[in-house]
């Protein structure tokens, strides 16, 4: 492939998109069907409940140790959310091999504007949920 | 409602919001939350937590298949997002001072009025193109895609700073209420930059995915993406979405912009009804 070639671009980029959603989509629908196997025929509502004074809500997992080991017990709950990170993560990795793609084409002024998008993008991800006062 | 129910439930709604989200490009949201709120009682923390996720997922479902047909204009696209993911975070920092009732009255208004220009030009197949001079010829703003009978529509754009500008907006929206952004998107592209429907849908399309994931990680620290509530709706909008973009690439853009034009009032009132307190 002649990453050069500006068409070659769409093939790549269509490739990532492509793999991350069915990754995603794969590990979602396994941990569907074994939460609805494990769980199906209990009522809903209890866990549709939102407490705001607890965060995170307590059916969740955020911390990424928790998480690893919901995943090695097969915890459904564990798999469709490292499903539901790997499809936050499609539209990252689309722009992070977009800044490598202009770069592959010589266009120097897009490897500047993606390289600025995707900092933006990683600082709105990773930093401003801890900055106090944010979308509160 | 047992389980069970609630998710075949949620994954057949989803695919009905994936296939319309990506032939709009406005991600699937519109339907998502109020389907959840309304119609299962579920809490609209969670129910703007799911749409997140199903904007996303509408955005890189159906963005596989228009990126390898070239429908979306990747240059357009990365050049606006400069705009959509500052507002964005922006809209984030001043949330906490703002009145969001009071705003979407105002943005709910403006999608009112905007829809007088989308329904004049409603017959508009291809936009009269313009010739590609000043910024948007430095920044290469230009573009073709083929039609599904074969035919190539050459187009080019203009006025860039109103396409920042109307980007800007939707950035600001999105990371002040967590949805609304993909419409001015399409307006910005449509309305300002005189793109094709398609192209301004499709664009838009990659855009939102961006968008949200930027915001995702707020949401995701808070707890708001539910497991139980996202699993359906991620999958359901994963098939909408590759469903919505083949029906995208074999529609005209007229067809398109008819369907945009009822989705955006659709938009709109749901808007004005949420500053009205209706948890939608």
């Amino acid at each position: 492939m002649n990453l050069r070639d500006p068409e070659s671009m769409n093939v790549v980029i269509g490739k990532v998109l492509r793999y991350g959603v069915i990754l995603s989509g794969t590990m979602i629908l396994l941990g569907t069907i074994g939460l609805v196997a494990t769980n199906g025929l209990s009522d809903s509502s209890g866990m549709l409940t939102y407490n705001p004074n607890v965060v995170p809500h307590d059916s969740l997992i955020v911390s990424p140790s928790a998480l690893f080991h919901g995943l090695l017990t097969f915890s459904a709950f564990s798999w469709i959310e490292l499903g539901v990170i790997v499809l936050i993560a499609t539209p990252v990795s689309r722009v992070m091999i977009s800044v490598f793609l202009f770069a592959a084409e010589r266009d120097r002024l897009y490897v500047l504007i993606t390289a600025v998008v995707l900092t933006l993008l990683l600082f709105s991800m990773l930093v401003t949920p801890f900055i106090p006062g944010f979308h509160a | 409602m047992l389980i069970v129910e609630f998710v075949l439930l949620m994954f057949l709604i989803s695919i009905f919001a994936g296939v319309f989200g990506s032939i709009v490009g406005l991600g699937g949201g519109i339907v998502i939350i109020p389907a959840l709120t309304i119609l299962m009682g579920v809490d609209i923390h969670f129910a703007i937590g799911a749409s997140i996720v199903a904007i996303i997922g509408t955005s890189s479902g159906a963005a596989s298949t228009y990126v390898r047909d070239k429908v979306t204009n990747l240059r357009i696209g990365m050049f606006l997002e400069l705009a959509s993911a500052s507002g964005a975070i922006t809209g984030a920092a001043i949330a906490a001072y703002t009145n969001s009732a009071a705003l979407e009255t105002i943005f709910g208004s403006i999608l009112l009025v905007s829809l007088v220009p989308m329904v004049m030009k409603i017959g508009e197949e291809i936009p009269k193109s313009p010739e590609l001079k000043g910024m948007s010829k430095r920044l290469g703003l230009t573009g073709s895609y083929t039609e599904s009978d074969g035919g190539v529509v050459k187009y080019n754009s203009t006025r860039p700073v109103e396409g920042l500008a109307g980007t800007a907006v939707a950035g600001v929206l999105s990371g002040l209420l967590g949805i609304g952004g993909g419409a001015f998107k399409v307006l910005s592209m449509d309305l300002a930059m005189k793109l094709p429907m398609k192209v301004s849908t499709t664009t838009s399309n990659f855009m939102i995915g961006v968008t949200a994931a930027a915001s995702a990680g707020i949401y995701f620290a808070r707890g708001d993406v539910d497991p139980l509530i996202v699993a359906p709706v991620a999958l359901g909008i994963l098939i909408g979405a590759a469903i919505g973009a083949r029906i995208l690439l074999r529609s005209r853009n007229t067809t398109v912009r008819k369907i945009f034009a009822v989705v955006l009032a659709i938009a709109a009132v749901q808007m004005i009804l949420s500053a009205l307190g209706v948890p939608v």
